[in-house]
């Protein structure tokens, strides 16, 4: 994720007319995401009988180490850290790379803090879902049920901006029609995750992850060239742009933005729910060592290498920024302007397979929400069975009409979608951070405080948000997490503990 | 491991982890704003920049292998029944 929202502007068209080879390797690459679902859902076909709920939605605890590595980067690493994210490193300089490269924590701090955790805590209740556990730990059916509704509310918001601002980079690298791009990559992300659940989406993100890698070596190739080479690009860079050299690069890039970037992008991250369900995924805790170290290496690279790619732009782009209509058309018009014809179609399924991995991931964890965490708790509580069947047919129909709903809204988006997606990010994090870091590692944790920091937190964190309200120039999620947090600490001093038997059976080791 | 000594390794894990980051967050400020004060170059860079990004990823890397390495431990994940029997329901 990149911090700064994409702005508005990046639908005027960068190519003059689309050219049917420009969409070819799309197509393939779609073709295979829907490939490997069917293929996913054919191999499952067996076990999707038995326990279909398990399956679906987190794929049977079967996920090796390189898999569980580049599902949790790919669904972290949004359609902005492409496009707007290295749109503002090419205006700012080696500034936004110091900055960027806090997210190297992302992967490691997830997987170390929460993944054998969870991954202990999901087998010992059965759990498909991170509400399952909060349900679980709090006793709670009304605090399962307000993060049940977080998690889809804010999810939509962030599958809504992916959806936009995939396809505006498709129509303004290809020529072709936003709606098409829409179509043609945003439908089919929603079909195959219909269709194969969450090993689905672990594979496909695999494989989204090494098309934005190699993508990115493409890209810094051409600009490279194009460019007149690295010591030609650095030399004009050192005499028209020297700040870009500076960390604080006169101004552009004040304290308060490297903190909150931390905050924002760094550690609060370990919270988020579609983070958070990859530690019930896993296979073993062999794969989660490897998973932290491989995912840490393809994070950074990732991270530098596109901001990079956005400075060395300078070699091409040597314009001011308004003559190429905002941070968000820089990425776009260096591919078409660098990248030969026949390169474009491959250089374009980088950026939008960053979009659909997150898209895909937060997806089925949307899904789960409603299905596992709402629909068929309730039907349990009420002593209703429901059949195998029953659940499979309402799982992928929850999940496509969520994703048909999202799709929709993408289709005419509303003016301020760039401020949605980071708004949902630390709505996110005010909900879940201090929740479950306390409520997994502390015993005194109990149900108000749990309550007061969830709700009230991200009452409060709205409310700063849709006022404008910020201190000290701070993004609000300051001033989310540490309200969430004062009422967590109240809500557990004044409320009861937590139930023995519940502290038994999540802090075994303090009996 | 039995049940108890997991979850006390779990903890410890956490920990750690947590340790790491301040230990990151420690050299991520002296590798960028600290080396930043200095006047020296490499690669035709300015020092900072290249510690400051390469640098923290390095370092990064350098820490998740001291952790894997030193402090994470292989464990069992699946349940044993507690003593008294009294495992997990199924559900779902």
């Amino acid at each position: 994720m990149s911090s700064v929202p994409l702005m508005e502007g990046g639908r005027n068209l960068v190519a003059e007319t689309g050219h049917l080879s420009t969409l070819l390797p799309l197509l393939v690459f779609m073709c295979g995401m829907v490939g490997i679902s069917l293929f996913v859902r054919y191999q499952q076909r067996t076990g999707f009988g038995s326990n279909f709920v398990q399956q679906y939605f987190i794929g049977n605890h079967d996920l090796g180490g390189f898999v569980l590595a580049m599902t949790t980067v790919a669904t972290y690493s949004s359609v902005s850290s492409f496009v707007g994210g290295p749109g503002m490193a090419w205006q700012v300089g080696f500034g936004w790379i110091y900055m960027a490269v806090v997210q190297v924590t992302a992967i490691f701090l997830v997987l170390g803090i929460f993944g054998k955790r969870v991954a202990l805590l999901s087998r010992k209740f059965h759990a498909v879902t991170v509400v399952d556990i909060i349900r679980e730990r709090f006793q709670s059916d009304f605090i399962a049920g307000m993060a049940a509704f977080i998690i889809v509310l804010f999810f939509c918001g962030t599958m809504t901006a992916q959806f936009v601002g995939g396809a505006k980079l498709f129509a303004a690298v290809t020529g072709y029609s936003y709606e098409m791009g829409l179509v043609l990559f945003g439908l089919v992300v929603v079909i195959y995750t219909s269709i194969g659940g969450f090993r689905a989406v672990a594979l496909t993100d695999t494989c989204c992850a090494i098309m934005m890698m190699i993508g990115i070596a493409l890209l810094l190739y051409y600009v490279l060239d194009a460019g007149g080479g690295y010591a030609a690009i650095m030399e004009h860079i050192r005499v028209h742009e020297p700040q870009m050299l500076e960390p604080f690069s006169a101004g552009k890039m004040p304290w308060g933005i490297y903190l909150t970037q931390w905050i924002l992008v760094g550690i609060c991250t370990i919270a988020l729910p579609q983070s958070v369900v990859r530690g019930i995924s896993y296979k073993d805790t062999k794969g989660l060592h490897h998973a932290m170290l491989i995912g840490t290496v393809v994070i950074g690279f990732m991270n530098i290498g596109i901001n990079f790619t956005g400075i060395l732009a300078h070699g091409v782009l040597t314009g001011d920024l308004a003559s190429y209509g905002g941070v968000d058309n820089i990425i776009p018009t260096t591919i078409v302007t660098v990248m030969p014809q026949s390169l474009v179609g491959l250089a374009i399924i980088g950026p939008l397979a960053a979009s659909i991995s997150t898209i895909s991931g937060l997806l089925i964890v949307a899904s789960s929400a409603i299905i596992k965490d709402v629909y068929l708790h309730y039907q349990e509580k009420r002593n209703r069975e429901v059949s195998t069947g029953q659940i499979r047919l309402l799982s992928m129909v929850a999940t496509a009409v969520i994703g048909a709903v999202v799709f929709v809204i993408a289709l005419t988006p509303p003016s301020l979608i760039w401020l949605i997606n980071m708004f949902a990010f630390g709505g996110l994090e005010t909900a879940f951070f201090w929740t479950l870091l306390l409520g997994l590692f502390w015993r005194r944790a109990n149900r108000l405080g749990a309550f007061l920091s969830m709700g009230g937190g991200t009452i409060v964190y709205c409310l700063a948000q849709g006022m404008g309200f910020k201190i000290m120039e701070l993004h609000q999620i300051t001033i989310g997490i540490t309200c969430s947090l004062i009422f967590f600490l109240l809500g557990s001093y004044l409320g009861k503990p937590a139930e023995k038997q519940v502290l038994e059976k999540f802090f075994p080791e303090e009996l | 491991m039995t049940e108890k000594e997991k979850y006390a390794q779990v903890r410890r894990e956490a920990g750690f982890t947590g340790l790491a980051l301040l230990a990151l967050i420690l050299f991520w400020l002296v590798a960028g704003f600290g080396a930043a004060q200095l006047d020296l170059e490499v690669c035709g860079l300015p020092l900072w920049i290249v510690t400051s990004s390469l640098g923290v990823w390095a370092a990064a890397i350098v820490l998740v292998k001291l952790l894997t390495g030193f402090v994470f431990r292989d464990m069992d994940l699946d349940e044993q029944r507690a003593p008294d029997g009294r495992g997990a329901e199924p559900r779902g």
